[in-house]
């Protein structure tokens, strides 16, 4: 099993495709947004009645029944009428699933929320943190019972094909392989790698350093430049129509 | 094999079509049925473009775009079956009274869990104040005693009343889901919770008797008691049922067993949840009312045949096709 946060959903109709899962961070963030939304709701609707009511006793206990209200059926609300996905899970991409992929129904939503109770205790999420901490795909209590998970949705673009500067001349391409013996994986993690644009240069020749000698040894070449040397490998694998090494082209 | 640049220029203007009728959200459904129709094919090709996509080894966003587009397409597509206001009236109807009776043996277990706590809890307070203050703090000891000195014959202004009556939903409520929501670690917590609150409970009851005031308390409780007491009994009900899904599997993995049984154990938290929020306007405005006593137990009796006849009698009519599908065995 890869060691990601991606899950394999496998529909009826035997359509495969991947969900990222969402990490207790990310959740906790948009946990966060939510508690701010309600609170704010509920100090809102105090001032108003405050102004309205003059009477603190009844305002304080319409304000704990609207704080009850909030607390219990904000979620379900916003997951069964926003396909899954509370004010806060919108503002992170996030949404929650059944395990086969389809939309929550209303009573998966009641019970990953009621079971909130157990994943709360005895304080700020501890047990559901824990209970995340050991499941492959991060469900807390309340989402095992009902059989939900909570994806991660980001809109993802075809993004432009990578190119090499300066380009490469034909002697630095000398010795190269007309097709590289590397396996879909490997070739993967190599697009991966140059497409990182965050690393900083000295990280950048650091990770080339690890992977350049093996490679640059089954292909027979010397390295002077470990980075140069990987971009001008995708560049050669690029340039033959992305075969797939281990299987029959299709 | 194509080269990914011509597959992507060939099926971009699908994979962009079905993104943009992907992103009308709820919209989607009212579109006219020609267009879902026209969704559900790209789907499809979709789903095809995605396998083909992996097999040639195309890059890593091409698929990532692909797994994205199948998954939202999937989820729009397959919606869930809108929950309907009726379902609601079919839950209070039938479906939790039902369910309630189908697991009356472990009702009775949650009835015991509670109430022998609670005798005991009565005996003890009543011999000894020490034993009560081993239970309950001893602000909140000298609180109730005056409260129930009191009595309630004057009645009391209507904004206490409301506060009063948010305060026992916010916190009875809020313990009857506590008392569920535990029983999730097989059933220990709604043990604890249950036998914790019938401790509680009849620890007060035993001080406040015990000191003289047993007329008070009983004419302040016995009419909201009916629904609260039952109600939290009930919710430690869901939680034992849960627990016990998860010991005796029935031949599915624990988990596995949970989920068949967790739709019969939402009937009995939300309906254990609407009982409670009777209970917290009773308390709230009928209990600390200044009615006279005999009103008030004439009230009591009342809530206790409605509450034992709605649980005992709602539903039976038609109960055979209401069965669960949850019990069929794979």
């Amino acid at each position: 099993m890869p060691l990601d946060n991606t899950t394999e959903v496998e529909t009826p109709e035997h359509v495969r495709f991947r969900y990222r899962v969402a990490g207790p961070v990310r959740r906790m963030l948009a946990y966060l947004i939510d508690l701010l939304i309600r609170g704010l709701a509920v100090l809102a609707l105090g001032i108003v009645l405050a102004i309205a009511l003059g009477d603190a006793d009844a305002v304080g206990g319409v304000m704990l029944i609207v704080a009850f209200a909030l607390e219990w059926g904000y979620y379900v609300f916003f997951e069964t009428t926003g396909d899954g996905r509370s004010l806060g899970k919108r503002a992170l991409s996030l949404r929650v699933v059944k395990e086969g992929g389809f939309p929550i129904s209303f009573m998966d939503s009641v019970l990953r929320n009621l079971l909130r109770g157990a994943d709360f205790l005895p304080v700020g999420y501890v047990i559901g943190l824990f209970v995340m901490a050991g499941d492959s795909r991060f469900r807390r209590l309340g989402d095992r019972v009902a059989g939900t998970l909570v994806v991660v949705e980001e809109r993802s673009r075809v993004a432009a094909p990578l190119t090499i500067t300066p380009p490469p001349t034909a002697a630095e391409l000398e010795g190269f392989p007309q097709r590289p013996p590397l396996s879909a994986s490997e070739r993967e993690t190599l697009e991966l790698y140059l497409r990182r644009v965050d690393l900083t240069a000295a990280r950048r020749e650091e990770l080339a350093q690890m992977i350049a000698p093996a490679l640059a040894q089954r292909i027979g070449v010397t390295v002077k430049d470990p980075v140069r040397f990987l971009a001008l490998l995708h560049h050669r694998v690029a340039a033959t129509a992305r075969p797939r090494a281990d299987r029959v082209p299709v | 094999m194509r080269p990914q640049d011509e597959f992507v220029a060939a099926r971009q203007p699908d994979w962009a079509e079905l993104e943009q009728l992907l992103a009308l959200g709820r919209g989607f459904r009212k579109l006219p049925p020609v267009s879902i129709a026209r969704a559900a094919t790209i789907y499809r090709a979709v789903s095809s473009d995605l396998m083909r996509a992996q097999a040639a080894g195309y890059s890593p966003d091409v698929i990532a775009l692909l797994d994205g587009l199948a998954a939202r397409a999937h989820n729009t597509l397959y919606s869930a079956p809108p929950y309907r206001m009726r379902a609601v009236w079919e839950l209070v109807a039938a479906d939790f009274p039902r369910t309630l009776r189908r697991h009356a043996r472990f009702f009775a277990l949650a009835v015991a869990l509670f109430v022998l706590p609670g005798v005991l809890g009565f005996a003890g307070a009543m011999r000894s104040r020490a034993f009560a203050l081993q239970i309950l703090p001893a602000e909140s000891v000298e609180q109730m005693e005056e409260a129930y000195a009191e009595g309630f014959g004057k009645g009391r202004k209507a904004g206490v009343n409301t506060f009063m009556t948010g305060f026992y939903v916010f916190h009875n409520v809020g313990i009857a889901f506590q008392c569920f929501a535990t029983g999730v670690l097989f059933g220990l917590g709604s043990v604890f919770f249950l036998v914790y609150n019938g401790l509680t409970i009849g620890a007060v009851a035993g001080l406040v008797t015990a000191a003289g005031h047993g007329r008070n308390l009983l004419t302040f409780t016995c009419t909201h008691g009916a629904f609260e007491l039952t109600a939290i009994v009930i919710a430690g009900t869901a939680g034992i049922v849960m627990g016990y899904a998860l010991v005796d599997t029935r031949g599915r993995t624990r988990l596995g067993s949970l989920q068949a049984r967790a739709r019969e154990i939402v009937y009995l938290v939300v309906g254990a949840a609407l009982m409670l929020l009777v209970a917290a306007g009773i308390e709230g405005f009928w209990s600390p009312s200044g009615l006279p006593d005999r009103v008030k137990w004439g009230g009591a009796i009342v809530a206790y045949l409605l509450v034992i006849s709605y649980l005992t009698f709602a539903g039976r009519s038609g109960q055979a096709r209401g069965e669960p599908q949850a019990e069929a065995r794979p």
